[in-house]
Formats: structure tokens, C-alpha cells, sequence
């Protein structure tokens, strides 16, 4: 058997072994280090002196000291922070307030509210529950149809690995080694698209059957002055953090880690404010946090050794070489590649997917001409379906958890439906204007011009030299 | 052997607990290095390489602690459906198979690794304040250590588990919030998948 077969079996075999339930980032390690041991191998050479060993120390350690992850448990911490601050129910209630006239109301609201907590926190599972025991309730009690009820939440509340500064995009800039920055930049267009079109959907339901979303009763006693004073008090705080956050990081005032540990700094006085700090929640948040950070890491861990020896083994050029001959248009490779994340979305989750598959495709990316930047915003908007998209979204689930008795797993699958096709059509257009991605990366980061050039000043070297250097 | 596993989750889940903490230097010190730069015009030396140490030594140190949580992430749409009897049989092989290889590695190859920075007293090379790194290479062989005593407590527990039919609980911890609520407000029909 040749080596790139070889890998080719490593990465089946791993695919088949994931289904095995043995945590993921030890089965990548065990991988590694077994078709490793092949690779490396040395007739004179000691067992334990196998090159593979030391490969994959050395791979632990740049996991260890690298600069992008480490804002991965700084956002984790703001987000279990935020989480943790009584927040939502106050938001929630300001903002069903503020947009008592939006037709769909109450919908529109707890879209609104789920995009912002989501985008705070970034951890879906806990947005989705959150508003499914303080939204769900009011909604149906309103008399709001269960479908579009469900459906807001769920999908709501998994815009948080989407909309900057979510977790997902340093996870895919780290695995893409894309600056983290540029990714923020070229997201928050579609991210905002998305969530607008998700409102758009659902006020042209309310306006269409307004039976389904009746106007609730109990906001009718503000005055414009106290419903702007509400606003003001849970939306502004919360909307306030976040901007400041993706500002400082958007403008360069501050690498993402840094506006990360503000941002939870942040989060901690919010919390104070709210008075909704205690020891016991600084101490939980700090406990998950490690947990988390070190599920994620792990995983970074065990693929840099996978990586590395599938790399080794020549599987990256045979991947290219099969899809280099299957002769695709660059539209043909994208929806191929986007299909094939959709799929790998039901049974995996994002992490996994991202850290393990995203290498693979890497690779291609320039020979397809496709802007990594670009692919990770359509993985990005892509992997929104591999919550909501049954038999396997994790949001449906989290809400079943804690719905009242009457709404079915069923209905709720159903409600997540028109939200995945919305899911498509964004991506649909996201490719059709790839303005939305490279707009705003454009306007904050776009080169600086070539300084003009004097032949005459001795002391200027030309820069033609650097060119031909090339 | 419960006595045993008991044990060394307890101390996994102290030594995760401590390390845990880190991230509140870290957040603190990362603060501290912004106000010192935007603030006081005079930027410290050392605030990079703290980051990514206190960053490291926090995961790494914490992975022992996830294991005996089990929240490292499963693939697990086939193996949740499993009865808990099949679930220990094939986690009991996977673990010498895939779990104990790259925990050696980490002892072994690792302690080599640290020991020939520790011999230079091998600092940074991203500043000139000499933060020493040789500390950090060693958190890989504590890392190891802790994982083969982790390891060797869910061997334990799929023992158990194969005997008994069902898996021994574990000691109660902070939980994520959605585990919480579902637990307060469940209605315990139709859980997560």
C-alpha cells in the first residue's frame, strides 16, 4: 500500500471510529501517533525512540503557546459571565415593550433578544433553554403559533456561533490560520443578513396571518418615555459591551484576547450592575470555563498530530489530486464541499467538524480560487443547519428539554424548517454577493498604497529588488 | 475499587478546579497590560508570554478534570443508544487502544522534552524580559500524569460498569446551564439525543 492510500485509510478509519463514541480528541491523538509510528518507522531505531513521539509533544506545545487560541476561554469565561447576569428575562421584556407595534411582536422580540445574547454568550445551548422557559411561555400564553414560536428560539439562539465575536470563526481562523480580525469583519455582514432575514420572515408571517402572532395584552400600559427607559436599561448595557468589544477588535485598538478579557471585565460589572453577582457564579463560570476550553483545546491537540501525519503520508496531495480530477467549476466545488459540511453537520457538531474536516478542504481552496476568507464565512452561515436541521439539531433538542408538555419534538422540528431554508438562501446569497464578505474587510484593513518612488534619493532603495525576489 | 475511582476524581477535579483559575489572571492581567499600554503609554514586557501560559497550563491541566466529567465531546449518535454494558465493553478496549498511547507519549517523550529546556533554563524568545518557558513544557508530563490516573479511573468505572450494567455516577460538579435548567424544568420525555 502506498502512503497516500494510506492516509486516505487513516482518515476513513477515523470516521468509522468517531461512530465508536470514544471522545474524539483521543481517538485523533491514538490515530496520529499509530499511522505516525508507521510513517516514521526505523528498522535500527528503538520503539520508543520513534520519531512520531516527539512530533507529537512538539505539536501539544504549539498548541499550548498559540496566540490565536487564546481567546477561546477569554470568550468563553464573558460569555458564562454574561450568562449568569439576569439578564435575558429584563431584555426580553424591554424589547416586547419597545416593538409592541411591530407586527409579530413578541417573535420579533425574542429574535432580537436571542441574536444579541447569543452573539454575548456564544453557547447555544444555554440561549436556547434560557428563552425557552422565559420566552416560550409568554408566547404561547399570547396565543402565538407553537411552529414559529419554536422556531424563533431555536434558530435565535444558534446565531451565536455566527455573529462576530463568536467562538466558531477564531476556531476556523486558527485551523485556516486566517487572521481572526478580517474573519470578524468579513462575518458581520452576512451574520446581520441573516438575522434580518429572519425577522423579515417573520413579520411577513404575522402580516399575512396575524392570527398566528396575536398582539399580546399585558404591554399595553407603557408610555413611549417609560418604554424607552426600559430599553435603555436592559438593551442599551448588553448592545453597549458587545459593540465595544468587536469595535475595539474591528479598529485595531485591541488584539481579539485583549477585547475578549475586556469584554469579560465588561461582563462582570454588567453583572454587578444587575446585581446578579455572587461568589457561586464567578466560581461556576470559572470551573466551565476551564472545562470547555480544555474540550476545544484537546481537540486542537489531537488534530495537529493528525494533521501532521496525514500531511506526511501525502493524503493532502491525493485529495487534491482526486478532486483536481474530477474536473469542477469553482460554484460545483463550493456547493459539493457546502453539501458535504451539511451532512457531516448531523451527526457531528461544529468543533469537530471544523478542526477535522476543514484542513482537508483547505488545500483545494486555492486551486478552486476560492478566498479562505470567504470559505469560512459560507462554513460559518453553513454550519447554522447542523443546529437546526432534523432529525439531529441540537437546538430542537435543548428546547424539547424544557418545554411545557404540549409541544412535540415534532412541532418544533417543523418550526426549525423554513429558518434552515432561510439558512440556504443566505448562503445562496452570500455567494451571489460576495460583496457582503469582502466589503468591510476592504474598507477597515485595505493596503496601504505604494509610497511613490524617487530614483533620484540615494537613500531610498528601489523597491523593485523586493520584487524580483519573489 | 469505587473508593479508588472516587479518589482520583476528586483529585482530578481539584487539580482542574485550581488551574481553573487562571483564566481570572488571565483576564485580569490581559486588562491590566490594555490600561498600561492605552492608559499609561508604557506597554509590559511580560503580558504576552503570561497569556499564553496561564492559557495553556489552564487547558492542559484541566483535561484530566474533563475526562473524569466525561465532557470531552463524543461522536456519539450510535453509542448513546447502546445499553450501558456494550457502551463499557468498547470504551474498556478503546482506552488501551486509543487513550493510553498518546498518555504516554505525553509522560515519556514529554518529560524528555521539558528536561532538555530545563537544563538551559530555556526562556522566551518573545521579549526581552526572559520569561522563563522551560515551566510550561513540564505542565505536558503533569498533564500526562494526570491523564493516566484519570484513564486509569474510567478503566475502573467500565469495569464496574460491565459487572453492574450500569454506570456508577459520578461525584456532582458545576454543571452547564442548559443541563441545569433541564434538570429544574424538564419535562424528562424527550431529553437531548
Amino acid at each position: 500500500m502506498s502512503d497516500p492510500v494510506l492516509a486516505l485509510v487513516m482518515l476513513g478509519l477515523f470516521i468509522a471510529l468517531i461512530f465508536l463514541g470514544f471522545p474524539i480528541a483521543f481517538t485523533l491523538m491514538a490515530m496520529g501517533i499509530m499511522f505516525g509510528f508507521y510513517a516514521y518507522y526505523l528498522p535500527e531505531q528503538a520503539f520508543l525512540d520513534n520519531r512520531v513521539f516527539y512530533l507529537f509533544t512538539q505539536n501539544t506545545f504549539s498548541v499550548m503557546n498559540n496566540d490565536v487560541l487564546i481567546s477561546i476561554p477569554l470568550f468563553l469565561f464573558m460569555g458564562y459571565i454574561i450568562e449568569r447576569a439576569n439578564i435575558l428575562d429584563r431584555l426580553f421584556f424591554s424589547l416586547q415593550v419597545g416593538l409592541r407595534f411591530v407586527p409579530g411582536s413578541m417573535a420579533v422580540a425574542a429574535l432580537v433578544t436571542c441574536a444579541l445574547f447569543a452573539t454575548a454568550t456564544g453557547i447555544v445551548g444555554a440561549v436556547v433553554t434560557l428563552m425557552g422557559l422565559i420566552a416560550l411561555p409568554s408566547m404561547l400564553k399570547a396565543g402565538y403559533d407553537q411552529k414559529i414560536a419554536a422556531g424563533v428560539i431555536t434558530a435565535g439562539g444558534t446565531l451565536g456561533i455566527l455573529i462576530p465575536p463568536s467562538i466558531l470563526l477564531i476556531v476556523y481562523a486558527a485551523t485556516a490560520s486566517v487572521s481572526v480580525v478580517k474573519l470578524y469583519a468579513a462575518t458581520l455582514l452576512p451574520g446581520f443578513l441573516l438575522a434580518g432575514l429572519y425577522i423579515a420572515y417573520v413579520v411577513t408571517r404575522a402580516v399575512l396571518n396575524p392570527s398566528l402572532c396575536p398582539r399580546p395584552k399585558d404591554v399595553d400600559g407603557y408610555g413611549v418615555i417609560e418604554s424607552l427607559l426600559l430599553v435603555l436599561k436592559a438593551f442599551v448595557p448588553l448592545a453597549a459591551l458587545i459593540l465595544s468589544v468587536l469595535g475595539s477588535i474591528l479598529f485595531g485598538l485591541a488584539t481579539p484576547s485583549e477585547a475578549a478579557a475586556m469584554g469579560a471585565l465588561g461582563g462582570i460589572v454588567l453583572a454587578i450592575a444587575y446585581r446578579a453577582f455572587t461568589w457561586e457564579r464567578l466560581r461556576e463560570s470559572v470551573f466551565l470555563t476551564a472545562r470547555a476550553s480544555a474540550m476545544v483545546c484537546f481537540l486542537f491537540v489531537g488534530s495537529a498530530t493528525f494533521a501532521s501525519i496525514f500531511g506526511y503520508l501525502g493524503g493532502e496531495q491525493l485529495v487534491k489530486d482526486i478532486f483536481v480530477s474530477l474536473d469542477l467549476t469553482t460554484l460545483q466545488f463550493l456547493i459539493l464541499s457546502q453539501i458535504i459540511i451539511f451532512i457531516l453537520g448531523w451527526p457531528l457538531e461544529w468543533t469537530e467538524i471544523i478542526i477535522i474536516f476543514v484542513p482537508i478542504f483547505l488545500p483545494l481552496l486555492k486551486h478552486f480560487e476560492v478566498d479562505p476568507l470567504f470559505f469560512g464565512v459560507l462554513l460559518a452561515i453553513n454550519l447554522q443547519t447542523a443546529f437546526l436541521s432534523p432529525p439531529m439539531a441540537m437546538s430542537a433538542y435543548y428546547l424539547k428539554g424544557i418545554a411545557p408538555k404540549g409541544l412535540e419534538l415534532g412541532t418544533i422540528f417543523k418550526g426549525c424548517y423554513p429558518f434552515v431554508a432561510i439558512v440556504i438562501v443566505t448562503l445562496a446569497l452570500t455567494y451571489i454577493f460576495p460583496g457582503l464578505v469582502h466589503y468591510l474587510p476592504d474598507q477597515f484593513f485595505n493596503q496601504a498604497k505604494e509610497l511613490p518612488f524617487d530614483p533620484n534619493d540615494k537613500s531610498i532603495v528601489n523597491p523593485d529588488i523586493f520584487k524580483s525576489m519573489q | 475499587m469505587m473508593k479508588w475511582i472516587k479518589a482520583i476524581d476528586i483529585f482530578c477535579k481539584s487539580v482542574g478546579h485550581a488551574f481553573a483559575w487562571c483564566i481570572l489572571v488571565l483576564t485580569a492581567s490581559t486588562c491590566f497590560e490594555v490600561f498600561m499600554r492605552y492608559v499609561l503609554n508604557s506597554p509590559t514586557a511580560w503580558a504576552f508570554d503570561m497569556s499564553y501560559m496561564l492559557y495553556g497550563a489552564m487547558f492542559m491541566m484541566s483535561g484530566a478534570y474533563a475526562v473524569v466529567r466525561g465532557s470531552h465531546v463524543r461522536g456519539d449518535f450510535l453509542y448513546r443508544n447502546w445499553s450501558p454494558r456494550v457502551q463499557a465493553r468498547v470504551d474498556l478496549v478503546l482506552f488501551f487502544l486509543f487513550y493510553f498511547p498518546a498518555v504516554f507519549a505525553m509522560i515519556y517523550t514529554g518529560s524528555r522534552y521539558a528536561w532538555t529546556s530545563a537544563k538551559i533554563l530555556e526562556s522566551s524568545a518573545n521579549s526581552p524580559a526572559g520569561v522563563p518557558v522551560w515551566p510550561l513544557k513540564m505542565i505536558i508530563v503533569a498533564t500526562g500524569v494526570m491523564l493516566l490516573l484519570a484513564g486509569i479511573a474510567e478503566v475502573m468505572r467500565c469495569v464496574i460498569c460491565m459487572r453492574d450494567g450500569s454506570w456508577p455516577p459520578r461525584s456532582g460538579d458545576v454543571e452547564e446551564l442548559d443541563v441545569v435548567l433541564a434538570k429544574q424544568h424538564g419535562n424528562h420525555e424527550g431529553n437531548k439525543p
